[in-house]
């Protein structure tokens, strides 16, 4: 039990950095836009007509802010890269055994395939982790910036319960099932 | 259903249809197949209204499993048994099928009761058929004996190439699985099933159920199998069956438990697959709604009374 308040308590100061980190990083983005006219929609600088965000494309070092990386441990971290017009989350979620792995897989492809709803999740994870947020100026003019955060904070604490959560089911689904043909030969 | 049931239910209701139609015959020339690809031909012709030809396909079987005459060892007599002077096997079997049964329905018993009793086991002609040579081991069993003439260790076909392996004593039956799975997904949800059948078993509620063992390396039981029978990619399940697991009644649900194993386990495997999809798109659509809630009231807003959004207006102004 205490065990698990601990790791409990682990999972909220992770989360909390990450809210922290976040609230900083699109901070910094919006204190850049106010200062420079161009931020709010930065077009290419190399393609006439092209507007893209740079996070992604990388196209000049000076566009791109130092990524955040925030580890919870080992197999656990999330990477927060930023820019001028655009900012990248990316999350690897923990995987303990066989199981909790193909479980994170299947949930996580699951997600991603259903991108366009999410609008702000990317399609493709970026290497190295399991899931990719790509957030662009925008998304910030759509939506409320900490309603975002919220949206985000919560993405990753589902993603997390919710593969313990069918950890269990298919734990208890397998002793069920193994009873019923058990109780059959008695 | 948590439990497979042996009576093919499409078999059932076509003889039940049949038997409660009278004596106006249509005909009837339909194919069907069941899991671990057993097929069923059904005929019925117009001339002939109360007697069906049922052809039967048995799975593939592989190298190691005996077969006499395409059928598992003592097929027939355990059809002659169950069925009585309502079938009449008939040699040779259609093309593409190992068995073909000609069931003459005016000699079914006229009580209804009994009637759909023979009905029920007509339909379960997979458990007869494939479940022969297993009952036939099991019977000794219960009467302490080793059957004559058979092998320290018996390959039955379960499924298409693949077989389990009896290793018959007189005081116990060793039944070994080798378990393999094609999905990669569908081997690790397996093995974690398998694993839950040891735990089960420790409980003292199946105390007196089969001793139960997963293992991912082949057991000592199958020591001279040919290698290609071993390829097991979620491990091997063994149970060890006593003389009070087949005593009277319990002998056919003994049977029957037995030879559809793997078909029980894929079937939940695949059920947790299910269920485990409605599940995440159900928590997709809560995260959705998160999301909705971070767009802007005024940004709907606009949306709805301009159609137009925020981007091309700020692409108009640049340009001006």
């Amino acid at each position: 039990m205490r065990l698990f308040v601990a790791l409990a308590n682990t999972l909220r100061l992770y989360l909390t950095c990450i809210r922290n980190t976040l609230e900083a990083a699109m901070c910094l983005q919006f204190n850049l836009r106010v200062c420079l006219l161009y931020l709010q929609n930065f077009p290419c600088q190399e393609v006439e007509r092209h507007n893209k965000p740079e996070v992604e494309l990388k196209t000049s070092p000076e566009l791109l802010l130092n990524p955040v990386l925030i580890c919870r441990n080992e197999a656990e971290k999330c990477l927060i890269e930023t820019s001028i017009n655009s900012i990248r989350i990316s999350m690897k979620v923990k995987q303990a055994d066989e199981l909790e792995n193909i479980l994170a897989k299947k949930f996580l492809r699951f997600l991603s395939m259903r991108a366009e709803a999410f609008q702000v999740l990317r399609r493709k994870p970026v290497q190295g982790y399991d899931i990719s947020f790509l957030i662009t100026n925008y998304h910030c003019e759509d939506m409320h910036k900490h309603k975002l955060i919220d949206f985000i904070v919560q993405f990753m604490e589902d993603i997390d319960k919710e593969i313990s959560e069918l950890k269990l089911s298919v734990n208890t689904r397998g002793r069920l099932v193994a009873t019923e043909f058990l109780k059959q030969f008695i | 259903m948590i439990l497979l049931q042996s009576p093919s239910r499409f078999l059932l209701q076509i003889l039940q249809d049949r038997v409660l139609s009278g004596d106006k015959g249509v005909d009837i020339d339909c194919h069907t197949v069941e899991f671990d690809d057993v097929r069923y031909h059904i005929q019925f012709s117009m001339r002939n209204p109360k007697v069906m030809v049922l052809s039967v396909a048995l799975p593939l079987p592989p190298p190691e499993a005996m077969l006499y005459d395409g059928l598992p060892l003592g097929a027939i007599e355990a059809i002659k048994a169950a069925y009585g002077p309502v079938v009449q096997i008939l040699d040779p079997p259609k093309d593409g099928f190992d068995l073909t049964m000609k069931i003459n329905l005016t000699k079914l018993p006229p009580d209804e009761e009994q009637r759909n009793a023979v009905l029920t086991q007509i339909a379960s002609v997979r458990e007869v058929v494939l479940g022969a040579p297993l009952k036939l081991l099991l019977k000794h069993l219960a009467s302490k004996t080793v059957a004559p003439n058979v092998d320290k260790l018996v390959a039955l076909v379960h499924r298409p190439n693949e077989s389990f392996f009896v290793a018959p004593q007189a005081d116990k039956v060793t039944v070994v699985y080798p378990m393999r799975f094609q999905d990669s997904i569908d081997i690790v949800l397996a093995t974690s099933f398998l694993q839950e059948f040891v735990e089960a078993r420790r409980t003292s509620a199946l105390n007196n159920a089969p001793s139960c063992l997963w293992s991912p390396v082949p057991p000592l039981e199958l020591k001279g199998v040919p290698s290609d029978a071993l390829n097991a990619n979620a491990g091997f399940v063994t149970f060890v069956v006593f003389p009070r697991h087949v005593e009277g009644k319990k002998l056919d649900k003994t049977v029957w438990s037995l030879l559809t194993f793997h078909a029980y386990v894929s079937y939940h495997v695949k059920c947790s697959e299910g269920f485990m999809h409605t599940r995440m798109r159900r928590r997709v659509e809560t995260l959705i709604q998160a999301l909705d809630r971070a767009k802007s009231d005024a940004e709907k807003l606009k949306k709805l009374v301009n159609g137009g959004s925020f981007k091309r207006l700020s692409l108009k102004n640049d340009g001006n």
